[in-house]
């Protein structure tokens, strides 16, 4: 028996009110040809019981990454979400809202967007944010879309867009579905031996609609290279840089190297990795941008009485409004898991998202030690000449002496998620390859588990 | 007001973690010189008990479906059931990476194959990908599968795709954002598809029509499985643009409607809270021939006897996909929660929609038809959007005539409607009805909250037009200043010292 549905067992009254006889009156409209014959064939209703203890079992079967040693990142990482987050931000006032397209009794979640606008614009280092993307994938897409649509008159390569080499087949996929429409070309940006960014092949790019990067790139190597790469591409190719939203409790923010657009995953800020999703992606920008911007965005007025008050405002690049002609066809975002976002970093404050970012280096230091001390294992782009070797955040990747996908299985039979096999998610890398990530949440015992594990591996003879 | 940038109760310490694994000297030596954050972004430094008030005190200025009726229409804003919210805090959710191995997911991967399995039964479609994070995602996503489609049939010259003028905006954006020139067909006096219309438009340049059925009018479309030959006809997909679910579930589907693929809102039909405008959920399913298309990875089982009721699963990818659109499984979470509504009325899924129904039903005849004594007063009534003996879950109310008697406009009414403790409808859409407001009760609400609403709807046509011209009166704040925000555009807390 179905709980949720108050008018059950007063149907006939409501019916012969309106002069009506049976539900099938409300249906008449539905030509007999076309309707359904054969009821539903699901399974019987259950309880709320039922379905926890279901629930439970069926959840029960997955393995939590906290419930054992875990190196798995690219992009989602393990992390610890202060208690007050879930508890405060699944208040049915937040949970149960539709969007603030109602401001005189949404001013909670208007301002609390507001608030997360700011704390993203000083994260990044620049002045605009929006409400959130959907995940760090669609926000590099709908950045690379916006900076064409604001670029492509006056560019010497119009509609051309330089992509980092080595972006992981997850992210790059999204972004050449979401660049088929706008007739936008994708063309790679090279990288040196050391990883970064061969700045010598950067100056093709300039004169083009925009070039997007990662800080730290998809290998967690910090590039040193990207600050110099406004220069070289100009000012009217938009610099576009992904980011790691946690490292910037310690890296510069892209605002000050001449970031035009900046976008990542919040995740590690508010909620767990859950699979993937619900998470949101961050979207800033310069003011130049703002016009051509996807998503919502709030800003800050007055009420009919001069009381300060917010409302989302600039609807006019918006689907609902422009329809066809809008900036993006964007609606539905991930307005509550910014919320948590935003919870998360008003908790870490200015000295407690360093902390984190200190706790994510060290425990990425740690472990890069622990792993390269093991015979036969090196880091990748390890050939950086007379520079000092690349320096990580989050992740670093190595070369074992036998497959990545051998060691990972070797270890997973330990009871230790390695990481991933790089070979998994980025065309062209080789199947040595492999993508170890620690977090904030890594501890000695862990880093000590792994590097046992990848110890007897290749003793054992890689296999 | 409480400014969260003003609270000072952490004294700059921030929250409290644990030691790193290295010493903090250490640290700048691992962080290359040039790459040294400066100044740390100036964010609160508030302590939790200041946070939690915080929080709690913008909670109390935010309405949403806990707090009172919430009837906006087009948006199926149901009971969000809180078992639903305990489930996706078990660590085997919040806590599992989308690239683990398979063997590390089989639970999330079991719920997905039923979720795949039901979303594709109820609708007639063959096959279903979870993926889409959004329902306007779920569209680019499906016309994406339909663009490949058709240019791997060498059909490339069709680069229009048909939308009627009643259309969510999202439709002609998402087609548009896949290159489609978009052709918009107007409605026929009555609101519904106007066939002629759509004959004169399509041809061998049509790639797709896309359709909301029930309309946004809140009414089935009787032509529609003409309308779908006659797009079929000339080489085109119908796209059915599932927002209006809610009205049809196991009463029709759009596989016996004609269409070719299909988006679902689990955030309208399937109780995913919108949060305050996400996250969402838009899955799409697709007949046969577009099965091949779908974005990358679906979930696939076979027999195995150690595995979860005698099944183990694992990912597939579909012959010519069109790769990813979110890069990792879509909003897992949000398919979940869905997964533990839909158990709860499993076979009797239909009931949802009859009493959607029927509440739409009852609370447009109560609204339509006043006793004389509620008549008394009022100055002018609002008249149906389109005529229509019965309309399915939501309902247009045209406030024209309210306007033209006393120029009380629609939007004045809404506004004044949240003095009486409701959500306002939704305003002004579709734009083919003129001072149109549109409601939609949903099947959560009792009899009771349905009279009371209809009683003080009449109430407000009966009141002091210069009161309702300037509602709200009792909200946290008066009406807002939108055309200021636009002009001036304070878009961040200016953080002065």
């Amino acid at each position: 028996m179905v709980d949720h549905l108050p008018n059950l067992g007063r149907e006939a009254e409501m019916l012969h009110s309106m002069g009506l006889e049976s539900i099938e009156d409300l249906f008449s409209d539905i030509p007999e040809d076309i309707k359904r014959v054969e009821p539903l064939d699901l399974p019987l209703p259950q309880t709320e019981e039922e379905i926890w203890a279901d629930a439970q079992r069926l959840l029960g079967a997955n393995i939590a990454m906290n419930s054992r040693p875990n190196f798995l990142g690219a992009g989602l990482y393990q992390n610890f979400v202060p208690t007050m987050v879930p508890m405060m931000a699944t208040r049915g006032e937040f949970l149960t809202a539709y969007t603030p397209y109602q401001p005189e009794v949404s001013q909670g979640m208007l301002q609390a967007m507001w608030e997360f606008q700011t704390m993203i614009s000083e994260l990044v280092g620049l002045p605009v944010s929006n409400v959130s993307m959907y995940d760090a994938s669609t926000a590099a897409a709908e950045a690379i879309t916006c900076a064409v649509r604001v670029h492509n008159r006056k560019a010497s390569q119009p509609n051309v867009v330089y992509v980092t080499e080595w972006l992981p087949e997850h992210r790059l996929s999204v972004i050449q579905n979401y660049v088929v429409g706008a007739d936008i070309e994708i063309r790679l940006l090279t990288t040196n031996d050391d990883g970064k960014i061969n700045l010598e092949m950067a100056k093709n790019a300039n004169g083009c609609c925009a070039v997007y990067v990662e800080q730290p790139n998809p290998f967690g190597i910090i590039d040193t290279n990207i600050q110099n790469l406004k220069e070289i591409i100009g000012d009217d190719t938009a610099l576009i840089v992904g980011v790691n939203a946690t490292s910037l409790g310690l890296l510069t923010p892209p605002g000050e190297y001449g970031a035009d657009i900046v976008v990542g995953e919040g995740q590690a800020f508010g909620i767990g990795a859950t699979a993937g999703g619900p998470i949101y992606g961050l979207f800033a920008c310069t003011e130049k941008y703002l016009r051509q911007m996807p998503g919502r965005i709030v800003g800050k007025t007055f009420d009919s009485n001069g009381k300060q008050a917010f409302t989302l405002t600039l609807s006019t690049r918006e689907q609902h409004i422009r329809r066809h002609k809008a900036t993006s066809n964007i609606c539905s975002n991930e307005t509550l898991i910014a919320l948590m976002g935003a919870m998360h970093m008003a908790l870490l404050g200015p000295s407690g998202v360093q902390k984190l970012a200190i706790r994510n280096t060290a425990a990425c230091e740690m472990t890069k030690r622990s792993v390269l001390s093991i015979p036969g294992i090196e880091l990748l782009h390890n050939d950086s000449g007379e520079n000092q070797p690349p320096q990580h955040y989050n992740e670093f990747s190595v070369i074992l002496p036998g497959s990545a996908t051998s060691a990972l299985s070797f270890l997973n039979h330990r009871g230790v998620t390695g990481g991933l096999a790089l070979s998994d998610i980025m065309e062209g890398a080789d199947d040595s390859w492999l993508l170890i990530s620690a977090t904030d949440q890594t501890k000695l015992d862990d880093i000590q588990e792994l590097s046992v594990g990848l110890n007897e591996w290749v003793l054992g003879g890689c296999s | 007001m409480s400014d969260i940038f003003a609270f000072k109760g952490a004294h700059d310490a921030g929250y409290a973690q644990p030691k790193p694994l290295i010493s903090e000297d250490e640290i700048s030596s691992l962080i290359p010189n040039s790459m040294v954050r400066k100044n740390p972004p100036k964010w609160p430094t508030a302590s939790e008990p200041e946070l939690v008030r915080h929080y709690t005190w913008l909670s109390s200025r935010n309405f949403g479906i806990d707090s009172g009726f919430y009837p906006l229409g087009s948006c199926t804003m149901k009971h969000n059931p809180r078992i639903n919210e305990r489930i996706v805090q078990l660590p085997g959710m919040n806590d599992i990476h989308p690239l683990a191995p398979e063997s590390h997911l089989q639970g999330l991967l079991a719920i997905f194959y039923e979720m795949q399995e039901m979303l594709a039964h109820c609708s007639g479609m063959d096959q279903v990908t979870l993926q889409p994070v959004a329902g306007a995602q779920g569209e680019f996503a499906a016309i994406r599968c339909i663009q490949e489609y058709h240019r791997n049939n060498g059909d490339e010259c069709r680069n229009k795709v048909i939308v009627p003028d009643s259309a969510h905006g999202t439709n002609p954006a998402s087609a548009a954002m896949c290159g489609y020139e978009i052709i918009e067909i107007p409605s026929r006096d009555d609101g519904r598809l106007d066939l002629d219309a759509l004959r004169a438009v399509t041809g061998d340049d049509t790639a797709a029509m896309m359709v909301t059925n029930p309309s946004t009018l809140g009414l089935f479309e009787p032509e529609i499985a003409e309308a779908a030959e006659i797009v079929h006809e000339a080489g085109g997909q119908m796209y059915y643009d599932g927002a209006n679910f809610n009205a049809i579930l196991g009463k029709t589907s759009p596989g016996l409607m004609g269409f070719d693929a299909v988006h679902y809102n689990l955030h309208k039909t399937f109780s995913q809270p919108h949060g305050g405008g996400g996250p969402g959920s838009g899955p799409i399913g697709v007949k046969n021939h577009l099965a091949q298309y779908l974005p990358k990875p679906l979930v696939d089982r076979r027999k195995d006897a150690k595995g979860i009721d005698g099944y183990s699963y694992f990912w597939i990818n579909p012959e010519n996909s069109i790769g990813k659109v979110q890069q990792w499984h879509g909003n897992a979470g949000a398919v979940v929660r869905s997964w533990a509504f839909y158990r709860r009325y499993g076979r009797e899924l239909e009931k949802m929609s009859e009493h959607a129904v029927l509440n739409a039903n009852y609370l447009r005849y109560r609204i339509l038809n006043p006793d004389s004594a509620s008549l008394q007063g009022i100055p002018a009534m609002p008249v149906d959007g389109a005529p229509a003996d019965v309309v399915k879950h939501e309902f247009t109310l045209s406030m024209s005539p309210i306007k033209d008697t006393t120029g009380v406009s629609g939007k004045d009414v809404a506004k004044r409607l949240l003095d009486y403790g409701y959500m306002a409808p939704t305003l002004y859409f579709p734009m083919i009805v003129p001072e149109c407001l549109m409601i939609e009760p949903t099947e959560t609400e009792s009899k009771e909250v349905l009279d009371k609403f209809a009683d003080d709807f009449l109430a407000i046509l009966s009141e002091d037009p210069e009161i309702v011209k300037s509602a709200p009166h009792s909200t946290d704040v008066g009406r807002v200043d939108e055309v200021w925000a636009a002009r001036n555009l304070v878009l961040r807390h200016p953080l002065e010292d």
